[in-house]
């Protein structure tokens, strides 16, 4: 497979391969994401 | 703590780090070298995320279960060590929903590729629902409860929600209905094709160290935000004892 055809959408095949490994690359990192800015919110304890 | 913190900041970007390269060998490995599936096509390729997060979403659930016994067990006890169990409890409860809800949407996103329908109220399907709901139920229960006696109520539904996990990995054994056979230990025939098995451990191993990492920032969050409270309120029981002149 090469980066042309995980983006060819033509297929519901490679469009649901592509939607599967977008949504878990972004879940993830909008958590990790969500994380990070309640971690810069929240004051540590030596402030 | 001075001289711990820039420590413990530097180890959680090296293993940030590290978590992010082994998941781009993952990527590389299950969609440039593994070669397709000859019955499933390119879709199979979803295999490589869907089982490694699949089996890594039954761990965190233990682990809630675990840091929700150590709460009950400390709330009287020690409220400091309850208060650290707490957190962490809140934290794998959190990267359990996170890891159900991928597990969900790509056999899901499979399924209608390679059976042509979303969703079948199998045995193996139906568990997974319903472990997602337990632990979504389980933060929304901390998140909307106005008494002080949420964390205690969170635990003891951790402890029940624990004994969906045991149903989910043994549904596919039991009751043999849509869902594939175990890829592992599903006897004679159960395992994969060698040129798979790289593709398949560098992503179990990806999504285990990332998980890791996602569940000690939650946790460390928790506990910042925890001690920022409690700072607050002492502050608050500080000001209220000054005597004015």
């Amino acid at each position: 497979m090469t980066w042309q055809s995980l983006f060819d959408v033509s297929t519901m095949e490679h469009r649901h391969l592509l939607f599967a490994y977008a949504a878990v690359l972004l879940i993830q990192g909008g958590y990790v994401g969500w994380i990070a800015w309640n971690w810069s919110r929240v004051k540590g304890p030596r402030h | 703590m001075e001289q711990r913190t820039p420590t413990l900041r530097s180890v959680a970007w090296l293993w940030f780090g590290i978590s992010v390269a082994v998941l781009v060998v993952g990527f590389r490995q299950a969609i440039f070298l593994t070669p397709t599936d000859a019955a499933q096509g390119n879709v199979g390729r979803i295999f490589y995320y869907h089982v490694p997060i699949a089996m890594l979403s039954l761990l965190f659930p233990y682990l809630n279960f675990a840091a929700s016994l150590a709460y009950l067990y400390f709330r009287k006890r020690d409220p400091l060590k309850a208060l650290t169990a707490d957190a962490f409890a809140l934290a794998s409860a959190e990267v359990a929903v996170v890891y159900t809800s991928i597990c969900l949407l790509t056999g899901m996103l499979w399924g209608r590729a390679a059976w042509g329908i979303w969703w079948a109220w199998d045995a193996r399907l139906t568990s997974v629902l319903l472990l997602w709901l337990l632990y979504m139920s389980y933060l929304m229960l901390r998140s909307f409860s106005a008494t002080g006696q949420s964390q205690t109520l969170a635990a003891v539904l951790s402890v029940f929600a624990a004994v969906d996990v045991p149903i989910v990995y043994m549904s596919i054994r039991w009751w043999r209905t849509q869902h594939p056979a175990p890829v592992f230990g599903g006897g004679p025939n159960s395992g994969m094709d060698k040129s798979m098995l790289p593709a398949f451990f560098w992503n179990l191993a990806g999504w285990a160290v990332w998980g890791i990492f996602i569940l000690l920032f939650r946790f460390a969050l928790e506990r910042r935000r925890q001690l920022a409270e409690q700072e607050a309120a002492l502050q608050a029981i500080e000001a209220s004892l000054e005597i004015p002149r």
